[in-house]
């Protein structure tokens, strides 16, 4: 299918959503979603609860297949939805609620899904070292506690401390793109100024970063570009500059009808 | 509380078990005379305990992703029954094999509909233990199998249960054999780590690109094939099998690995605690004979036996994991 550079933009996006549409049987959590996402681009997804950003990175990161709809990377069409493919193109995910079982060490949750190994009689065996050493190099690095010890369940960190692990590890597996899915909750004051450092910091390294946020005055101060969303649709794309942090709650908070302001909606 | 306390109660649930094992037999000692600890009746122990161990190493296994497999008691009677029935006639060597098909068969039934249906496990593994039960019945209907001589003399079938090497069954060394094998596929191997992590978070794992279908299959697999051939170490010891065979074997499966420690939420689970959960329950049901209890009383002994394992369990996991 040829493909047309979205709103005069003349570079290639890196992921293309193209009128995807979700529906859990009646619920249509998603309608008609098209959204490009650039290379070295930091994009805040707003919207209120309910609005679809969550879905709308359930798709990306391969979790749900849309139901309806188009999903390129780097020009090509996604067919097979699954964690493993996303995470193969270079794609690393901070979940909201999931991402870390509570029964596994720090190390072993550190490397789940791609853990190393070293060959016995040409059997895989896990690389234990390799997994208590780099994971407790990673995490402390993060400024977790230095009485964490990588052998421990993860389930006896604290709510923060668990954020500030995912944080790690996606930020030390990254590849390509990074989504975070409110990545401040649990956090301090601090730590959130750390965590949006890092979006900034990820961002110039050439990175995609994709950051969802209740916050629209935290993201308009970091992003290049605002997707707002509202009731499985997006309402509202527009760059960090076209629009102020004060309008853009507004469209929010008017739940998505396009207030005359928005230059953009979509 | 100690946290070095915590830290050994959840790394090593199977600690109290072993602890338990060791004061019920020196209690089953003492009060029989000596003869609950005699050489024959220790042989005899241990080959009860390796078979229903094996059963109930993958019962653990199926347990550590959260889920159950009930069906195990008549997995192992359909492994005899097809050993036992096709070894006149083939030789033990491709009646094992049949078995063995036999339970990867099963296990991949029950393993279609709870992985890769999502239908609940608890209601499709009933569904097969009665259905193979069934066929088990109908299979035999009144009559039995029996291993003929010629039959016996087959070093194959020596060596899966008609033997013993040094006085014991060679069903316990099959059980340890399998005990290694799983040890180190679930604590060492990347393939472990997922089958823990899947138990643990299924979710979770799912978003880490761990493949929850193949996990859960495999392990249903995993779970047929040793029941089939706990079924047959225990036909060619017993050298005959009817329909009832295996009936009520899931019970003590579920109950052994319970009482070893692993959580029937999923995620944890001790195979070393499995076996010594089976030796206990089967030392319990030899303590019983010995006081010419009826046999029906170890029935009752293993339901309160589950239930306060089930209470402790919560009791440990919560202690455990208190921050």
């Amino acid at each position: 299918m040829a493909k047309t550079d979205g709103a005069g933009d003349s570079r290639k996006p890196l992921i293309s959503i193209r009128n995807v549409s979700l529906s859990y049987g009646n619920f249509r959590a998603l309608t008609d979603v098209s959204v490009d996402f650039y290379q070295g681009e930091l994009v805040g997804l707003v919207g209120d609860n309910g609005a679809g950003k969550t879905t709308l990175i359930r798709i990306i990161s391969g979790i749900n297949p849309p139901t309806s709809g188009e999903v390129y990377f780097d020009g090509e069409r996604i067919t097979k939805f699954h964690p493993k493919k996303a995470m193969d193109l270079g794609l690393e995910c901070i979940q909201q609620t999931i991402g870390i079982c509570d029964n596994l060490s720090v190390g072993r949750n550190y490397f789940l899904g791609r853990e190393p190994v070293k060959r016995v009689f040409g059997l895989p065996f896990l690389d234990k070292k390799k997994i208590r050493e780099t994971s407790a190099k990673v995490v402390h690095e993060f400024g977790l506690r230095d009485t964490v010890d990588v052998d421990d369940e993860i389930a006896l960190l604290s709510g923060g401390e668990k954020q500030t692990f995912k944080i790690a590890r996606a930020v030390t597996f990254r590849n390509r793109v990074i989504i975070m899915d409110e990545p401040t909750n649990h956090l301090s004051v601090r730590e959130r100024a750390h965590v949006n450092e890092l979006a900034v910091q990820l961002k110039q390294q050439g990175l995609l970063v994709i950051y969802i946020t209740h916050d629209i005055f935290q993201i308009h101060r970091i992003a290049d570009r605002i997707v707002i969303m509202e009731n499985g649709r997006k309402v509202t794309d527009v760059p960090r500059d076209a629009m102020s942090a004060e309008a853009l709650e507004g469209i929010i908070r008017d739940g998505g009808r396009a207030s005359a302001k928005g230059p953009k909606v979509a | 509380m100690n946290v070095s306390m915590r830290n050994t109660v959840r790394r090593h649930p199977e600690g109290i078990t072993i602890s338990l094992v060791i004061l019920i037999s020196l209690a089953f000692a003492v009060i029989t005379q000596g003869g609950w600890v005699s050489i024959g009746n220790l042989q005899s122990i241990s080959q009860v305990t390796a078979v229903l161990a094996i059963m109930a190493f993958g019962e653990a296994i199926v347990i550590a992703t959260g889920e159950i497999d009930i069906s195990v008691g008549s997995v192992s009677g359909i492994g005899a029954l097809t050993f036992l029935g096709l070894a006149p006639m083939v030789g033990s060597g491709l009646a094992l094999l049949a078995a063995i098909v036999c339970g990867i068969l099963i296990g991949a039934l029950n393993g279609v509909f709870v992985a890769l249906l999502g239908l609940p496990s608890l209601l499709v593994t009933l569904g097969t233990l009665f259905l193979f039960q069934g066929i088990g019945y109908a299979a035999t209907s009144g009559f039995s199998f029996a291993a003929t001589d010629s039959v016996r003399q087959e070093f194959i079938y020596n060596a899966v249960g008609g033997g013993n090497i040094a006085g014991v069954n060679v069903a316990a060394i099959w059980a340890l054999i399998v005990l290694v094998v799983l040890q180190l596929i679930v604590f060492e191997t990347p393939v472990g780590n997922r089958i823990l992590a899947v138990g643990g978070d299924a979710a979770s794992s799912f978003s880490r690109g761990v493949s929850v279908t193949k996990i859960k299959f495999g392990v249903y697999v995993v779970s047929g094939v040793l029941a089939a051939f706990a079924g047959v170490l225990d036909a060619a010891f017993i050298g005959y099998a009817d329909g009832s065979f295996g009936a009520t074997m899931e019970l003590s499966a579920i109950a052994a690995a319970v009482l070893g420690g692993c959580s029937l939420t999923g995620g944890r689970i001790s195979l070393i605690g499995t076996l010594f959960g089976a030796f206990m329950l089967r030392g319990i049901q030899s303590f019983l004979i010995l006081l010419a209890v009826q046999p029906q009383w170890y029935i009752l002994v293993v339901g309160l036996i589950v239930v306060l394992a089930s209470l402790a369990d919560r009791t440990l996991t919560r202690f455990a994991l208190k921050k």
